[in-house]
């Protein structure tokens, strides 16, 4: 072989792979003759939902063929990319609520998705829906997607160690309340001199739970307007609050790099050092995937204390949306797909069962589905739960400046809980910032 | 004949074509975007206004991308003085005669090389946690006491816990390059040295350093660009935050964050080109020092 082939048998296997692989690439395609509606989305669980329903819609719609691809974590760049290149975009796409921000840069017109508005109001959509759900992707009077979830926020707590200090932590219905729970809860279990349980779990390191806290006050970082009121002495209060529960021993930071889905933080959950935490819909079944069957029974869920008695017990804690870009060659089959994928009940029951998640469309609550008893929960009817609180869902109002001004929030949280900048104070220099990056930015005014 | 010397003429630069096609296409194009891009607050190629050195100008303000440049330079600092040193102490021991199995040790210590980096960072996450990570455990079994370090949770400790899993990812590669240049030394200096008395110090600081000289210097060169472009492993070691208060935000990670998340493709551009100054001028100071291509 070596005589036969001048450069030896090493290069002449890396040729004959090279042509191989090129036949691959270069190779005649499967071209299909029917109508391509491309979707793309972010997640592996809301990939396998709609992948189940592809085959109905198709059979539905003869001549129809639905792609559904999953991109995973890189979708929005790939997304963004697509959209400002005007070049590539697919005819749907998910976003997720800390994404769609960047996508509202520049004047409202240019926008890289369709105003869905017009279509939700002439087919009386919007106020079947959890109104407060279209906040978040909506600018300028213009919703720009469909909400896929609420995520109203319960809090999930180890009853068996509650009511092991003596405490019956249903019966807590403020959040004054649950900080004198908590300091029965909190412990040194084993000695050592250092405290190794709390009461509360809670992200030291970045904004997210401290925000859910002033959402449900109604607080916010941009109101309706567009404007910032981070700066408000409501979101100063709260802030305070926050730092106060870290001080008070109350609260524990998350494990690893400060998230509650870490495995490192689920250990911290099993082994009793954190006793509750704030959980939207999502994350019950995340924590079930991770303490199942160790932890059956042991867990509870209510809603979360209120701030002033008789106030609203849920927050919101994250969200995706589905947009139909600029780019979709048929919009009104891309409407259909939408529809049939959100406002149809038998969907939305697919979603809930395999992903614990709430759908906006009220109508949707009545399926049985949604009050089965659940034996994590020692036979509570979480979805009655969430369906209840779901309704008192806060708006969360989205800016285009959200990505700037939640890094800057992340630093404001980490430095009040740990003592080296005065809340108020870090929260109106924060405002104070994001008012600069906002004047500065002239692509806003438009070309 | 005219038109045979012609085609004789523009032959050979058909021939060379397509790589300048490919080059012009992938490189001159997108570089010079990029200089336009940097003068001009940009969002995709549609939505631009020009802002001449505003952007640059606005960098040198940025409190964030200052904090960028330390870190970038810290984890540069942990690169030569622990990641390299390192790398030439692991070739001298597979190199010595007198260690057995020393082909085995070659390829352990370059093995992690093998690895992704994204993969990497995931195990070196878990690995760090305070209460239940490896690097703890394994401390406090040392130390006889509960060691309870915050790693990736505290701003003091990010970046050297960036800069651990960065030695343990490079050192096996580094090693190589030194290994190569051992192997290159001629055996006549060693036994010439040993024949006039010198002790194994000597003849290592007056033959192996002086020998290993353009090595230490095309070695140097390359993690130093490295280290400027490091994004990865900070990125995914800290879930995309660049760590608390920003503790292990590199240059690169902010050029992207800039780039993709805030969608200010200009100010991206301008982090970019910076970065690019500062790579040069830093190379250059570096074979300048090394004296690279001078024989003596």
């Amino acid at each position: 072989m070596r005589d036969g082939f001048p450069l030896g048998k090493g290069p002449l296997v890396m040729i004959v792979m090279f042509i191989i692989a090129a036949a691959f690439v270069l190779g005649p395609t499967e071209r299909s003759d029917k109508e391509v509606l491309e979707f793309w989305v972010f997640a592996a669980t809301h990939y396998d939902e709609y992948k189940a329903r592809e085959a109905l819609f198709e059979a539905a719609h003869p001549g129809v063929d639905v792609q559904i691809t999953n991109f995973g974590g890189t979708m929005h760049d790939k997304l963004l990319a697509s959209l400002l290149s005007n070049f590539g975009a697919p005819d749907l796409a998910e976003v997720e609520i800390t994404s769609i921000g960047r996508f509202l840069k520049g004047r409202i017109e240019h926008v890289g998705f369709q105003d869905l508005r017009p279509r939700l109001e002439r087919e009386g959509w919007l106020e079947k829906h959890v109104q407060a759900r279209f906040a978040p992707w909506s600018f300028q009077g213009r919703i720009f997607g469909l909400p896929h979830d609420l995520h109203p926020v319960v809090l999930l707590y180890r009853d068996d160690l509650f009511r092991e200090a003596g405490v019956d932590l249903s019966q807590v219905e403020t959040w004054d309340q649950f900080v004198e729970a908590g300091r029965k809860v909190a412990a040194d279990t084993d000695g050592d001199g250092r405290q190794d349980r709390y009461a509360l779990g809670l992200s030291r390191r970045n904004h997210g739970d401290m925000f859910v806290l002033l959402l449900q006050r109604d607080g916010g970082m941009f109101d309706a307007d567009g404007d910032i009121v981070i700066d408000d002495p409501l979101a100063a209060d709260t802030l305070d609050f926050y730092r106060r529960l870290f001080d008070d021993g109350i609260a524990r930071d998350y494990a690893g790099t400060g998230g509650f889905t870490e495995p490192a933080t689920f250990a911290l959950m099993q082994d009793g050092v954190i006793c509750a935490v704030l959980s939207p819909d999502w994350y019950v079944g995340i924590l079930k995937k991770y303490t199942s069957p160790a932890m059956d029974g042991k867990w509870r869920a209510m809603g979360l204390p209120a701030w002033t008695s008789g106030g609203r017990r849920t927050t919101t804690m994250g969200g995706t949306m589905v947009g139909m870009t600029k780019q979709c060659e048929n919009p009104d089959l891309a409407w259909e797909f939408m529809k049939f994928s959100y406002f149809d009940t038998d969907a939305l029951v697919n979603r809930y069962d395999t992903t614990r998640i709430i759908p906006p469309l009220k109508e949707a609550f009545a399926n049985p589905v949604f009050h089965v008893p659940d034996t994590f929960l020692g036979g509570q009817r979480l979805g009655t739960l969430f369906t209840e609180l779901a309704l008192q869902l806060p708006p969360r109002y989205q800016n285009p400046y959200w990505s700037e001004a939640a890094d800057i929030f992340d630093e404001v949280v980490l430095n009040a809980v740990d003592g080296r900048v005065a809340p108020q104070e870090a929260l109106t220099e924060l405002a104070s910032q994001v008012e600069r990056i906002m004047a500065d930015d002239r692509l806003s005014e438009g070309p | 004949m005219n038109t045979r010397l012609s085609r004789q003429r523009w032959t050979p630069y058909l021939f060379i074509a397509p790589f300048f096609v490919v080059f012009a296409t992938f490189m001159v194009y997108p570089l010079a975007t990029s200089v336009w891009l940097s003068l001009h607050q940009s969002r995709g190629f549609q939505y631009q206004v020009f802002v001449g050195g505003e952007n640059f100008a606005r960098l040198f303000r940025d409190p964030v991308f200052w904090k960028s440049v330390r870190n970038t330079f810290t984890f540069a600092a942990g690169t030569f003085l622990v990641q390299l040193p390192l790398a030439l102490v692991l070739a001298l021991i597979v190199n010595s005669k007198r260690v057995r199995g020393r082909n085995f040790f070659r390829l352990a210590f370059f093995s992690p090389v093998l690895v992704a980096g994204v993969f990497i960072a995931i195990i070196f996450g878990l690995a760090y946690d305070t209460r239940t990570g490896l690097v703890n455990d394994t401390l406090s079994k040392l130390a006889f006491t509960r060691v309870l370090i915050p790693w990736l949770e505290d701003e003091q400790w990010a970046m050297p816990a960036v800069i651990l899993a960065g030695v343990w990812q490079w050192s096996g590669f580094n090693m190589i390059y030194f290994l190569a240049g051992l192997q290159g030394i001629r055996q006549e200096l060693y036994e010439a040295s040993s024949v006039d008395g010198a002790n194994a110090w000597q003849a290592f600081w007056h033959i192996t350093l002086p020998s290993l000289r353009p090595v230490i210097t095309f070695v140097f060169v390359l993690s130093m660009i490295g280290s400027l472009q490091l994004f990865d492993l900070p990125w995914v070691l800290t879930n995309g935050t660049g760590g608390p208060n920003d503790s292990a935000m590199t240059m690169v990670m902010y050029l992207y964050k800039n780039g993709f998340q805030f969608v200010n493709l200009g100010y991206a551009a301008t982090i970019g080109w910076v970065l690019f100054a500062i790579i040069m001028v830093i190379s250059i100071i570096q074979l300048r020092f090394f004296r690279f291509g001078q024989e003596n």
